[in-house]
């Protein structure tokens, strides 16, 4: 059954997150929230954290400390309960290559006890929307990475979850498709019940899209608000969501030296 | 200088090869956070593997001296010359290293193709021919220790078997050549993959293709299953054509490869030659020989081509219909793993071995016109093989999760229902092989009593088969939630399959072993059945809430 809505409790709640490979820490006591109705922005630099958290949320990695819930469940402790009500767009998007896209939509669908109706009005909609449709029977091995990515947001739109976990979402898509995608997030949360939390590196998709911003570094939070309050965190009125990211990772700096002594290639 | 560039650039293609086919990251596998990936282990574990292939190789050759020289030779073929033989004790030897060599690159190259090697490689500034080397080499790599193991074990059995120097050296182009042909089979055959059914899609003509691609792959592992299971009737059909003097039949026997190059060490000093002119042997060898050169030629720029190739991918006939069809959690998992299956040629190998094997068991002895009293050991020999191959293959079913592992984690699957989904699957093969064999002993003995005892002999084993699959996945499950997902390929852990497929072996075999020896010492046939229906329900009863308890309730 669809999950809109269906618990108690926000979006996403995380608390001291901590994810770690082996000796190597990849988050380091995070906490966060979603709330209903917002779409939160993580950003950071490659390596910074932003897809392990985005896995620990969806159950993937498991938490070496902390606690995530979705909705008041956490996916450790009832992951079944706790993924029925999120939806999941991976970083790569990769897939059942020897499945089409017509069969991965009918496999999520059934996992996702869909009924076949609903699940064909919905998919077949997107489908047209983002113009899949010549590929709905072509392995998806065949696909390019942005079709595979469109059919990434096609299943997790499939049974319009409470929460949306989006990592780099738009990175693969062209143009059209970007846009489409922005206004449908937009208009996913406007009910002020379900939450996206995305992951980005393009601040332009920041700055127009999230309602609120984390600024992730090292797989710490360095800042965390709406523009507004970014802005005021960093004491400079006017400055772009970029000025803001490289003055709260402290990159600044290190970007001015940069560019110094690419310059000197030319 | 071109061969030297080729060899450093495809010893680091080949680490990252091994690095997929363990960690399977480009398949979609999740990267574990308990343990971090190491292109060292990666390395070794494929060793492993391929020592264990390569040590398959060395068992078969070593049996050539217990067929050569005993009382073995009288008994197999007893009217045939004794060179004429051992001829083609070396000959079934060549064409199993050939068999086996073809399988292992059926397993192997999606696993090549997977890890796109190719792609990293073809935007460096290389000419051509060193990207054609490379990739050879590569390739070639993937088959080091099972060609090196060929080309050592063979002449050393065969200089051992005939007490000759001179004979282990003119089994060495034999041995050569049916290595060649069977790494440009599975270059040839690796081509189909990718053009006819990497890029297949839905729909019933699709399906039909695939399918019949599948069994062409699944042949030369059935060859080789075949070649070992019926060796005493292929040493006796070959006394029969020499006893009755069909000559045009055993003449094309004996000029078919690899048979002349076996023949070769006959020829040789001090050995006792075949009772057929040297002349048209050596003659036919040459011409093998010849053939070998535009087939070698052919090799040098093949591995490069596969990798290039692109899927044909299938269009969507007609307009769009964007209809899905509902399924029950289990059934989807089912038929998930069943197209993955089938558009893979390492698990289609998997799901269709055991039931070929009822086929060919059946068809064998069957229509050899049984009688009731031996109807059940013909029956209970198919079923049997059926039920171990099918217990034997399902942690491989696991390994099928791999592909788009990082993405099914994501979704509410219930554990229970993922186990119950591949459990179905072991289930469905023995049942397939199973009716398979039931049809053919109701054709040939069409009474009531044989035909129901021999489905309640089949009925009788299938708890058996029920605790042996579930035993294997548990600890499967159990490892996937520690550990990270045990990959069970041929190359990336052929030790996995071993370990868990034994305790699993064990249970599928001990009711027929069970029926097997109480039948032979109380002749009761089909009267023992309810004894071994009990035994296989006690190892249910005892496994089942233990597995189930072990595996716990969530997702995977």
């Amino acid at each position: 059954m669809p999950a809109e809505g269906s618990s108690a409790g926000a979006p996403l709640c995380i608390e001291s997150l901590v994810v770690e490979y082996g000796a190597r820490r990849a988050v380091d006591h995070l906490s966060l929230t979603v709330g209903p109705g917002e779409i939160y922005g993580l950003l950071g630099s490659n390596g910074a954290g932003k897809s392990s958290t985005l896995k620990a949320v969806v159950g993937l990695l498991r938490p070496a400390r902390g606690r995530v819930t979705v909705f008041g469940t956490d996916p450790q402790l009832d992951g079944v309960s706790a993924k029925q009500q999120l939806g999941y767009v991976s970083e790569t998007p990769l897939l059942y290559d020897a499945l089409t896209p017509r069969e991965f939509l009918e496999f999520v669908a059934s996992v996702r006890r869909l009924p076949a109706a609903e699940a064909t009005a919905r998919a077949g909609t997107f489908a047209a929307a983002l113009q899949v449709e010549p590929e709905y029977d072509r392995p998806l091995g065949t696909l390019s990475n942005g079709t595979r990515q469109k059919i990434l947001l096609i299943a997790a739109f499939l049974h319009s979850p409470g929460l949306l976990v989006l990592d780099e979402p738009l990175s693969n898509l062209d143009p059209r498709s970007v846009r489409i995608i922005k206004d449908l997030l937009k208009a996913y949360v406007a009910d002020g019940r379900r939450g996206v939390l995305l992951s980005t590196h393009a601040m332009e998709v920041a700055e127009r899209l999230c309602t609120r911003v984390g600024i992730l570094d090292a797989g710490v939070l360095r800042g965390e608000g709406t523009l507004a309050e970014l802005r005021s965190a960093v004491a400079r009125g006017d400055v772009s969501l970029e000025e803001i990211f490289l003055a709260l990772t402290r990159e600044d700096g290190a970007v001015r030296a940069a560019v110094r002594s690419l310059g000197d290639l030319r | 200088m071109s061969w030297r560039i080729a060899r450093t650039l495809s010893a680091t293609l080949y680490a990252e090869v091994a690095f997929q086919a363990i960690y399977g990251l480009r398949s979609g596998n999740l990267l574990s956070e308990r343990t971090p990936p190491s292109v060292a282990t990666a390395v070794s574990r494929v060793r492993q593997s391929k020592i264990l292939i390569s040590f398959l190789l060395a068992l078969v050759a070593l049996a050539v001296p217990a067929l050569l020289g005993g009382p073995f030779e009288r008994i197999a073929a007893p009217q045939l010359p004794v060179g004429l033989y051992r001829a083609s004790v070396l000959a079934a030897l060549l064409v199993i290293d050939l068999a086996l060599v073809w399988w292992t690159g059926l397993q192997v190259l999606p696993t090549l193709l997977g890890a796109r090697v190719q792609s990293l490689l073809e935007t460096l500034p290389l000419d051509p021919r060193t990207l054609d080397r490379t990739a050879l080499l590569t390739t070639l790599r993937l088959f080091d220790a099972p060609i090196a193991t060929v080309m050592v074990v063979t002449p050393l059995v065969v200089g051992l078997a005939f007490g000759s120097v001179w004979a282990a050296l003119a089994i060495l182009p034999g041995a050569a050549m049916v290595l060649l042909v069977a790494v440009a089979l599975s270059l040839a055959t690796g081509r189909f993959y990718v053009q006819r059914v990497q890029g297949s899609g839905g729909g019933r003509w699709a399906t039909g293709l695939r399918w019949f691609y599948l069994v062409l792959w699944t042949l030369p592992a059935f060859a080789l299953f075949g070649f070992v299971t019926f060796s005493p009737q292929f040493f006796t059909e070959l006394d029969t054509l020499y006893v009755n003097g069909q000559i045009v039949a055993l003449t094309t026997l004996l000029a078919t490869f690899p048979f002349p190059l076996a023949e070769l060490p006959l020829y040789t000093p001090g050995q006792l030659a075949p009772e057929v002119s040297a002349l048209p042997i050596l003659a036919l060898a040459a011409v093998y020989l010849l053939l070998m050169v535009p087939l070698a030629l052919w090799m040098r720029a093949a591995p490069r081509a596969l990798a290039r190739d692109v899927p044909a991918a299938a269009l969507t006939a007609g307009g769009f219909v964007p209809t899905l069809r509902g399924r029950s959690l289990v059934l989807a998992v089912l038929e998930k793993d069943l197209r993955t299956a089938s558009r893979t040629p390492g698990f289609a190998f998997l799901l269709l071995l055991p039931i070929l094997d009822a086929v060919a068991i059946g068809l064998w002895s069957f229509l050899g016109q049984p009688t009731p009293g031996n109807v059940l050991t013909v029956g209970a020999a198919a079923v049997g093989s059926s039920a171990l191959l099918a217990t034997f293959f399902a942690p491989a079913f696991f390994a099928i999760e791999v592909f788009g592992f990082a993405y099914t984690r994501s979704l509410p699957l219930p554990r229970e229902d993922l186990l119950t989904g591949k459990i179905a699957l072991v289930l469905a093969i023995y049942l397939a092989s199973s009716s398979i064999v039931l049809g053919l002993t109701a054709a040939a003995i069409p009474t009531v009593y044989v035909v129901t005892s021999f489905a309640f002999f089949a009925l009788a084993e299938l708890p058996a088969i029920l605790a042996a699959a579930l035993l294997e996945f548990t600890i499967l499950f159990r490892r996937a939630a520690t550990t990270g997902l045990p990959i069970t390929s041929l190359y990336a852990g052929a030790g996995w399959v071993l370990a868990v497929s034994i305790p699993g072996l064990f249970l599928a075999g001990a009711p027929l072993v069970s029926f097997e020896y109480l039948r032979n010492g109380a002749h009761l046939g089909f009267g023992l059945l309810p004894v071994m229906a009990a035994i296989a329900l006690l190892e249910l009863a005892v496994v089942a809430p233990a597995a189930l308890k072990v595996l716990g309730r969530g997702s995977l």
